[in-house]
């Protein structure tokens, strides 16, 4: 199971990668997303525990690692934040220079 | 306490600094603001000679106190008489020039600027000779450099003066950085930075095998500060500087940096053949070198520089030497040349003042009109010349001695004395050429001849007080005897022995006086032919300079920078991939492969858990594939919510519930933004973003990074989830502490709202800028002060779109849902604050609920209808709202509870009747203020994407336009 899931998230990343380096913008925005979902995922892995229940005070069982839940959970907000400003900017990209390909946007002025 | 009095002379010049600077705006002339800041060196001056008669003879006075400890850093001062002789020189002639620039500059008001970069030039000079550890020298030398390209550049109007500074600073810098690096070598072998310990340790530093190593970064230190060649280029262009600071930069201070390294660090790393060979060579290639150029100058300034730089290499060459007499040559050559060279840039300067000129060519038979300059400059220049009764003449003598010294190897043992009787006949003919070509002689254009008269006392007094010292040392019949114990301290210092000096000019007829002789008949010769050997010089002998070099190696940095910033080329994705490629470099370099990979352990068993897991796995792998190879975006963006989903079904098998929850509802949020956002692109826009192709190759090598990466991280992950369970530092603090401190049963809860509930104040914070963000970047960015003003676009746009997303129909039954969840997604997330903290859900989960029910509201009945119809909802107040309450809430646990964010239970506090499992705590109010935030940030977001815009107005001119397009 442990090899499945790091080749998933493996996967996950790879076309999160794949997708950044698009040209079209909007891919670039998907591949952002697929790659902060991977990130996740991976951050859980480092988790110190096998997990058999989930993390509550006096559980009959052994717990998961509640300290990257703690993280992902603040980083899965971060990212939806930045996400959403990700794709303003992609839209005033769209508009400014009339096109979502990223080879013809170049320089910061009009 | 007299210990600290070394750093005294140091503390005033720095108040010397300040004091100039604090001149800015007094209307002061440069000469009366001169007079008052001569005091501070003069006091300095006295100060380091007082401190030098409370050295015990040959041993050294230091100070130190600690500067960086955890380093092992210290600030450290040190003076024997090595650095006393350098010391007194630098703070007396500082200041004559302080005194004389205040003449050069005249009335100028501004010259405060140039007098408070002398006084920085100075203490940072000053603080190079009197350093007491390598460390605290480099700072000191890397402060010359600086403060002599301010000096340099004074004019830097003029682009000849940037382009010398320019040039110094960089071949010093450099010089500066290589012996950086050679000081940390000798700090390391021998085990501290203080000259007592490296002075101490010379047998293991020259036994060392890395001693080649050190030697040449620090011997190429010095010599790029000491004008050697061929480093000596900067030297001669420095010379734009005001003559106040060529002479006191280029005589007696800043290019005797290096020589007074390599003194010092005689004892330690000297005596060796590399030591010998390397400072003998280059010391006479460039004393000949000099000598040389420096008689094919007209114009006064470069002819001194150039014969500065033919002494230089007699001084470095003396070093290199390992006898006694060499090192008396070299305490007296160094006084000698301080004093003439000073006072003949200072005479050079007046004269360029007085006539308007330096060339000699046009100058001539001044004698009548200034015979006090032509007495100071004449006595100095007889100096320069090495001729009797001068101080000069000793110099040359001592230097004749050490050349002629039996102690040579028997390979040069002619050639040393044969190029010092060179160089010594070339420099006599250039010093009698400067004085010839101002005072005697005949002016070029007869119908022109030059006008100037003596200066005023100030004036003259700066140079006539080291040619004078030059004459009477030369003249005393008896030999001052504090001079001679000095000079000799100093010598010892830098040979590591006794060294003997006499300043007797009478010592019989031996070698060195015949030499001597020979030079004087040759440099007048040379100076009888000057007109024909000068013209022959110019015309077919080499120029010896190292531009070509130089600019080489400049135009070779500056090719390298390019090539550096076209990696730069504005493509964000060359730069991914650069930085992917570093990271699969980097983690492969320090990680090796993955532990514990075989294959054994792979369990295909689908009992209990696995099944679900593989369920999810597939899930989420499947969509991202498809979210990749799938052409329309739309789809994509579908299959990325599938992704996510995916995702959240995995997190709760971790078992994460809370994590799981969140990513749920953001991944809902996030497509439907998504969704929005793509809305707004115009669609042939997106179509023709669709179509874009990448060439084979290009997705091929995409590809195989992407893949790469995807293993690495993989492989990662693989090595994390193996050595499950590990020993955690932490997290056993957060499950055993969670109930007992904040009265939590969710241990993930806990964390995120009390243990580190500051991460998270910052988080909702991050996440309401983004909101704001959005807003001001959708709201002003790309408005386009069209033909609207903005109530009539706003007009028109309500007019034109009624509908909701895609500007579709939407069907009354689920605007009937829309009506339903709005309020049931309140009670869900005010149940999820209340309860949040043992159960899973929180506050974000809470606000993203609400947001979710209102993001169907914008999709279904697009902007203008949800505006209107939940006007009750002003975001901004929201976010303003939850902000201020969540920093009044952890303020509230500094009040009641101990600590900032500290938990209370209000409900406890105040004694309220509360339905069972819910507690009025701060956590609770913490939650209420993430979710408003968050409620707040997402409403705003929706709002601006979902904003019609402007431009839409404008939209089929704009396709029209891109249709033509090819």
């Amino acid at each position: 199971m442990n090899l499945l899931t790091a080749l998933a998230i493996g996967i996950l990343f790879a076309a999160g990668i794949y997708q950044i380096l698009r040209r079209n913008v909007i891919r670039a925005a998907i591949g952002l997303v697929l790659l902060s979902n991977a990130v996740n995922l991976f951050l859980f892995s480092a988790g110190a525990y096998n997990g058999q229940s989930a993390a509550y005070s006096a559980a009959a069982a052994q717990i998961s690692d509640p300290l990257p839940q703690a993280l992902v959970l603040t980083a899965i907000v971060i990212s939806m934040g930045g996400f959403a400003f990700v794709l303003s900017l992609l839209y005033v990209i769209s508009t400014r220079y009339k096109t979502s390909d990223s080879d013809e946007v170049k320089g910061l002025k009009n | 306490m007299q210990d600290f009095f070394l750093a005294l002379p140091l503390l005033l010049l720095a108040a010397g600094t300040l004091t100039a600077l604090a001149f800015l705006r007094s209307g002061w002339s440069a000469s009366r603001l001169g007079w008052f800041l001569s005091l501070f060196p003069f006091s300095s001056f006295l100060l380091v000679l007082y401190a030098f008669t409370l050295v015990p003879s040959g041993k050294a006075l230091t100070f130190s106190m600690p500067w960086i400890p955890t380093l092992g850093l210290n600030f450290s001062l040190y003076l024997d008489g090595l650095s006393a002789l350098f010391a007194l020189l630098i703070t007396g002639i500082g200041t004559l020039v302080v005194i004389y620039a205040g003449q050069y500059f005249g009335g100028d008001v501004s010259a405060w600027r140039f007098h408070a970069y002398t006084l920085l030039f100075m203490l940072a000079m000053l603080g190079l000779v009197l350093a007491g550890d390598l460390i605290t020298l480099f700072l000191f030398w890397e402060g010359t450099s600086v403060s002599s390209f301010l000096l340099i550049a004074y004019k830097f109007k003029d682009e000849a003066a940037r382009k010398g500074a320019f040039k110094s600073l960089f071949i010093t810098g450099g010089g500066g950085i290589a012996m950086l690096a050679g000081f940390l070598f000798v700090i390391s072998l021998s085990g501290g930075a203080d000259f007592k310990t490296i002075l101490s340790s010379g047998g293991i530093l020259r036994t060392s095998p890395l001693y080649p190593v050190f030697f040449t970064l620090i011997a190429f230190g010095a010599f790029t500060k000491s004008a050697q060649f061929p480093a000596h280029i900067w030297l001669p262009e420095a010379m734009t500087a005001p003559t106040p600071a060529s002479a006191f930069l280029h005589s007696a201070t800043m290019v005797k940096a290096g020589v007074y390294l390599l003194a010092r660090l005689n004892p330690a790393l000297g005596q060796t053949d590399l030591w010998f060979w390397t400072l003998s060579i280059v010391g006479l290639t460039t004393m000949l070198v000099g000598a040389y150029l420096g008689f094919k100058q007209n114009d006064l300034k470069p002819l001194l520089a150039y014969s500065t730089i033919s002494q230089l290499g007699v001084l470095v060459a003396l070093i290199g030497q390992d006898t006694e007499i060499a090192f008396k040559a070299l305490v007296i050559g160094i006084l000698a040349h301080a004093l003439y060279k000073s006072a003949l840039f200072m005479s050079a300067g007046i004269i360029d003042h007085e006539t308007g000129t330096r060339d000699i060519r046009q100058l001539g038979g001044l004698r009548k009109q200034m015979p006090l300059m032509f007495g100071i400059m004449g006595t100095a220049a007889l100096s320069m010349a090495g001729l009797p009764p001068l101080f000069g003449f000793l110099a040359k003598e001592t230097l004749l001695a050490s050349a002629t010294h039996p102690s040579l190897p028997p390979i040069v043992d002619s050639l040393f004395p044969l190029t010092t009787v060179l160089a010594g006949a070339l420099l006599l003919a250039q010093a009698a050429l400067a004085v010839w070509g101002v005072f005697l002689g005949k002016p070029a254009n007869e119908k022109h001849p030059p006008h100037g008269h003596d200066p005023n006392f100030a004036f003259w007094l700066a140079p006539a007080i080291p040619a004078l010292i030059s004459l009477l040392i030369g003249l005393t019949p008896v030999e001052p005897r504090f001079l001679v114990d000095f000079l000799a301290d100093a010598a010892k210092a830098a040979y590591g022995d006794k060294v003997k000096v006499s300043l007797a000019l009478w010592t019989g007829i031996n070698v060195p006086l015949i030499l001597s002789m020979v030079a004087v008949t040759l440099g007048s010769l040379l100076f009888w032919q000057r007109g024909r050997i000068r013209l022959w010089m110019t015309n077919f002998l080499p120029n010896f300079t190292a531009n070509a070099l130089f600019d080489g190696t400049m135009s070779g940095l500056d090719a390298l920078s390019r090539t550096a910033t076209r990696l730069q080329g504005g493509r964000l994705r060359v730069y991914i991939r650069i930085m992917l490629m570093s990271m699969i470099a980097l983690i492969l370099l320090f990680n090796g492969t993955p532990a514990g990979l075989s294959l054994p352990q792979l369990e295909w068993g689908v009992d209990g858990l696995n099944g679900l897991r593989m369920f999810s796995l597939v899930m989420l792998t499947a969509s991202a594939l498809v979210s990749v190879f799938v052409r329309r975006d739309l789809y994509a963006v579908i299959a990325l919510g599938i992704t996510g989903l995916g995702v959240a079904v995995w997190m709760a098998l971790e078992p994460s519930p809370d994590v799981a929850l969140v990513q749920l509802m953001v991944d809902i949020l996030a497509t439907v933004i998504l969704i929005l956002s793509l809305s707004l692109i115009p669609r042939k826009l997106r179509d023709r973003a669709n179509e874009l192709l990448h060439s084979r190759r290009g997705m091929a090598r995409d590809a195989l990074l992407a893949g790469l990466t995807g293993l690495v991280v993989a492989g990662l992950t693989f090595t994390a989830l193996n050595t499950r369970p590990r020993e955690s530092v932490v997290s056993p603090f957060y499950a055993e502490n969670a109930k007992p401190l904040t009265g939590a049963k969710d241990i993930v809860g806990a964390i995120v709202v009390d243990f580190r509930g500051m991460d998270t104040l910052m988080e909702i914070l991050v996440f309401s800028l983004a909101g704001l963000g959005i807003y001001t970047l959708l709201h002003y960015a790309t408005r386009k002060g069209g033909d609207h003003t903005r109530e009539e676009a706003e007009q028109l746009l309500k007019a034109n779109s009624p509908h909701g997303i895609f500007s579709l129909p939407t069907s009354p039954m689920l605007h009937t849902l829309a009506y339903i969840m709005l309020p049931l997604s309140f009670m869900l997330g005010i149940t999820h604050m209340m309860y949040g903290h043992d159960q899973p859900g929180d506050g974000f989960t809470a606000g993203v609920i609400i947001s979710l029910a209102i993001a169907q509201w914008y999709m279904l009945f697009g902007y203008y209808e949800t505006r209107r119809k939940l006007a009750w909802l002003n975001r901004n107040n929201m976010i303003a709202a939850g902000l201020t309450l969540a920093v009044l809430n952890a303020l509230g646990g500094a009040v009641f509870g101990g600590g900032f964010f500290s938990p209370v239970d209000y409900g406890k506090m105040l004694g309220l009747p509360l339905p069972p499992g819910f507690y009025l705590t701060n956590s609770f109010l913490f939650e209420v203020s993430i979710a408003l935030s968050v409620m707040g940030a997402a409403t705003l977001i929706l709002d601006n994407l979902g904003h019609p815009r402007e431009e839409d107005l404008e939209a089929d001119a704009d396709l029209a336009a891109l249709e033509e397009k090819p």
